[in-house]
Order: structure tokens, then C-alpha cells, then sequence
């Protein structure tokens, strides 16, 4: 049934869309009909190819940048909950960080770190460690007082604390963490490539803008949202295998 | 052994809040178990038993006052697991089958084809064999503090402490669980402080039930339970149940007056 209602929700948005594009608007300048970005779709996929190098380059950037918001944001995370030394230390750096816009930041970083990956790599990291660093830190600050007083009246030295009681406590804030940066860090995908590039999907779509190449610059926009409901749903597979706990408070 | 079991010697405990007097929980609380004794305390809300517990199982640091265990002070450095804590409630981690649950105390202290042996052991004793690779959430209220219990009593404590532990179950289960409590202390003899605020419950379990007087705690009274063991649950219609159960609530209706004088409940 839950199923079914998704498939008509998804199949009922793109037949608007298509009576929008060919009956309403009609003017392929402006929006085309998804059949279109279908057919171009497949056509970059499987006659010119032309997509890979978008994808592979883009996907390259964000899985980097990702990989290494997880190595910082966690830890720095897990410091600040743990040592309010720390967490004086950070919080107006991460609080002044967090709220500004990372499209300002684009350009000195390109400046600093030049046209190639490693600039890119850092707008998506600045995209997705926030969320990564404030989940891990609420997580581990939340850990219920009962679990840690279990903990404490088995006399678990500190190390076996963090690592039997506090850390498996914040695995699932951890995990929404990491599915808030993914959309987070797709933004910045676009955005670092956006300036300065040759490659990649977000270069693909502004430069199909620049050209007013319609179908092209809708298969960018499809190839992000699936790239984003992919890892979605990557994550989601990995929380249940790690916290197989977890299925009886879901609620149905 | 040097001492008896458990004595505890003028425990206060305070709260400083201040310019003001410090917030006083309970005052001077001697008391001395001997080994094998099983002992209630009971008490209107807020009259700091649980506080107590907790100061007896070194969470939380006594104001002033000791704390001897066959004669030996605690002074809650120590890395020795010589209490057992029975939590009240949703204390089992979430993330640890019942079986893991029980291991927590173990982990680290003996080696692990031993460890499991004895985790298995006292699920079995608290009767939930088969129920090892469960999760806490596919567990009623019940056997869920089962393994509480369990996990609790695998480390082979001195002392067993127990703070209202069938405080969160229904009425039928928490019968059930106070008998299943008997049959489990009568073949482990451990020596046992039990909190609770439902008199029926410590006189059933217990030797001896003392009585706290309202905020600050201090011992009221104590009594003997003068009923035979083993104990079933016809001894809740037995005169001296039924005399002795309305003496103690006597006691506790005053110091809730007591405590609430001037005050609207």
C-alpha cells in the first residue's frame, strides 16, 4: 500500500510536469517534458557516454569530501561533548562557520587552493561536517544518565565507558548526522564546480544554462536527486546493520 | 570476616546550594546488615532512599559518614565489584542483547568462554533461558528486569542493591516478580538493601524493613518481620502480615502529613 501511494505520487508529479511542458508552457527554451530528459538521459549514458567523466568526477569530490567531514566531524564531535575546554574552544568558530554561506567561501578557496580537486574537496567537507559534527556532539551530550550510571556502577574503567556505553548511544544521532550531510554535501558538489571547473555535473549544468541546452542541464538536475536518494538509501542499509537495536522504536 | 556485611556509620548527604543552608537529603543513617540479611527500606516520596542507594553504591559521594563492607571502608575508588545495582527502570542498553547485557559486568574481569558460562548460568536462574539473543525491546517490563537482575547478580556481588526494581510493572507481574525475587535470594543468599514505597512488597521479602521519616531522612523505625521463610503468597493473609503492614503505613501516613504541613497535597 505504502508503496503503491510512493509510485503514484512519483508517476502522477511527472505527468503534470509533461502536460506543463508540452501543453502549458510549450517552449523548449524553458522546460521540456521528462520523456526528453529521459531520452537524453539514456543517450549520454549509452550512445555518447558523455556523462561518465560529470559523474565519476563529481561523485569523486563528494564521497572525498564526505569521507573527510566523517574523519573530523565525529572526533571534534565526540572532544566537545566530552571536555567543555573544548567546547569553548569551538563552538563560536563552528556557530560563525555554520551560518555563513558557503558560496561566499568558494571563491577565496579557489584562490588558496587553485581550480583543482583539493578546493572542491574542502567546499564539500565546509557542506557536510556541520551536521556530522553537531549530531555527534548532541549524541554523545544526551546519553541517557542511566546508561552512564550503569556504566559507572560496574566500575568500567573511562576508555570502556566511551566505547561500551557512550559511543553506541550516538550511533544513530551519528547516522542522521551523515544523511543530513548528504544533501548538504551534493550542494556543495554544485557549488565547487559551479566556479572554476571542467568537469563534473554541476560544471555540466551551468554550462548547459550558459548555452540554453534545456534537456541537458534537467538530466544534471535528475542525476543530483538520484545521486541524493542513493545515498539515502546507502545509509539507511548501513543503520540497520549497525544498530539492528534500533527496529523496535521505529515507529510503523 | 572482619565485620559484618554491610554498616554503614552517620551517612549524610547534602546538597550546598549556596549562600543558604546546604539542602540536607538524609542525616546521620547507621545501619548494619548482616550477611545473607535482606533488608527494606521504605519511606514517603522525596525522603532521599534512593539517594541513599546511590551513595551506598559510591555514584554519588556520601557529605560525611562511612560506608563498611565486611569491615573494609569504601571510599568508592575502588575498582572492586563488591555491589550489584538493580536499576529502576529502562536501564538495560538498547543496543546489547540480553545475553550482552548480562556480559557488561564481566567484560574485562574474567575471560570471555568463562564469562558467558556464568552470564548463562544466571539468565537461566532468573528464567529466561532461550531469550539470550533477544533485544531489550522484544522483552516485556518483566523479563526485562529479569535480566536487570541477572545482570546484576553475575558478577557475584557482596551486596545486592535494588531500587525499586518492579516500580515501572503491572500489578500482576510485579506479584509474580516478588516471588520469582524470593525463589532467586533463596538460592543465592545474597545480602540484599531493597528500596521500595509498597509496604506489602518489602514485609514479603524482607527480614527486617526500615522505615525512613520524611526529608531529611533518618531512620524512623525498624522492624522484624516475624514470618518464616520459605514464603508464599499466602503470608500477605497471615494476622502478622496484615498487623505489621498497618503499623508501617501508620508510620508513613504521619511523615507525609509531616512533610506536607502547610501545604495543600
Amino acid at each position: 500500500m505504502k508503496g503503491t501511494l510512493k509510485l503514484i505520487s512519483i508517476f502522477g508529479g511527472l505527468v503534470l510536469w509533461h502536460i506543463l511542458a508540452t501543453r502549458i508552457i510549450n517552449d523548449t527554451a524553458l522546460l521540456v517534458s521528462p520523456l526528453v530528459v529521459v531520452v537524453k538521459g539514456y543517450e549520454m549514458l549509452f550512445v555518447t557516454a558523455e556523462l561518465y567523466p560529470h559523474l565519476y568526477a563529481s561523485s569523486w569530490i563528494f564521497l572525498n569530501g564526505m569521507l573527510l567531514a566523517t574523519l573530523v566531524g565525529v572526533p571534534l564531535g565526540f572532544l566537545m561533548a566530552l571536555s567543555p575546554v573544548v567546547r569553548d574552544y569551538v563552538n563560536p568558530w563552528m556557530t560563525a562557520l555554520y551560518t555563513t554561506p558557503r558560496i561566499a567561501f568558494a571563491p577565496v578557496l579557489l584562490l588558496w587552493f587553485g581550480i583543482d580537486i583539493a578546493s572542491k574537496i574542502i567546499i564539500v567537507f565546509l557542506g557536510c561536517v556541520f551536521p556530522i559534527l553537531i549530531n555527534s556532539f548532541y549524541g554523545m551530550r544526551v546519553v541517557s544518565r542511566e546508561f552512564v550510571e550503569v556504566g559507572r556502577s560496574f566500575r568500567l574503567s573511562r576508555g570502556a565507558l566511551f566505547l561500551k556505553i557512550l559511543l553506541p548511544a550516538s550511533v544513530p544521532f551519528i547516522l542522521a548526522g551523515l544523511r543530513l550531510a548528504v544533501g548538504r554535501g551534493l550542494t556543495g558538489v554544485a557549488i565547487a564546480e559551479w566556479f572554476g571547473a571542467t568537469e563534473g555535473l554541476g560544471y555540466m549544468i551551468f554550462f548547459a544554462g550558459q548555452t540554453l541546452n534545456i534537456p541537458i542541464l534537467f538530466v544534471g538536475v535528475a542525476v543530483f536527486a538520484i545521486l541524493g536518494i542513493l545515498g539515502f538509501q546507502i545509509l539507511k542499509i548501513i543503520e540497520e546493520l549497525a544498530t539492528p537495536w534500533r527496529k523496535g522504536f521505529e515507529v510503523k | 570476616m572482619a565485620g559484618p556485611a554491610l554498616e554503614l556509620r552517620n551517612l549524610t548527604k547534602e546538597i550546598p546550594t549556596g549562600n543558604q543552608q546546604p539542602f540536607v537529603i538524609f542525616k546521620n543513617i547507621s545501619l548494619t546488615v548482616r550477611d545473607g540479611e535482606f533488608v527494606s527500606i521504605v519511606g514517603p516520596s522525596g525522603c532521599g532512599k534512593t539517594t541513599l542507594l546511590r551513595v551506598i553504591n559510591g555514584l554519588l559521594p556520601p557529605s560525611s559518614g562511612q560506608i563498611f563492607i565486611d569491615g573494609k571502608e569504601q571510599t568508592g575508588a575502588d575498582n572492586e565489584l563488591v555491589m550489584g545495582f538493580v536499576f529502576q527502570g529502562a536501564s538495560l542498553l538498547p543496543w546489547r542483547t540480553s545475553l550482552k547485557n548480562v556480559l557488561l559486568g564481566l567484560e574485562g574481569r574474567k575471560q570471555p568462554r568463562e564469562a558467558e558460562e556464568i552470564a548463562r548460568f544466571y539468565l537461566n536462574l532468573v528464567g529466561l533461558s532461550g531469550f539470550e539473543n533477544h533485544y531489550p525491546h522484544q522483552l516485556s517490563g518483566g523479563m526485562q528486569q529479569r535480566v536487570n537482575l541477572a545482570r546484576a547478580l553475575v558478577v557475584d556481588p557482596r551486596i545486592l542493591l535494588m531500587d525499586e526494581p518492579f516500580a515501572a510493572l503491572d500489578a500482576q507481574t510485579r506479584t509474580f516478580m516478588q516471588l520469582e525475587l524470593l525463589r532467586i535470594w533463596s538460592q543465592t543468599k545474597k545480602t540484599v538493601i531493597f528500596i521500595t514505597h509498597m509496604i506489602s512488597e518489602a514485609i514479603l521479602l524482607s527480614d527486617r524493613v526500615i522505615v525512613f521519616s520524611h526529608r531529611p531522612g533518618r531512620i524512623r523505625s525498624e522492624f522484624t518481620v516475624p514470618l518464616a521463610r520459605p514464603r508464599n503468597i499466602d503470608i500477605k493473609s497471615d494476622h502478622r502480615f496484615v498487623e505489621l503492614e498497618n503499623v508501617v503505613w501508620k508510620q508513613i501516613e504521619e511523615e507525609v502529613k509531616a512533610a506536607r504541613e502547610g501545604s495543600p497535597i
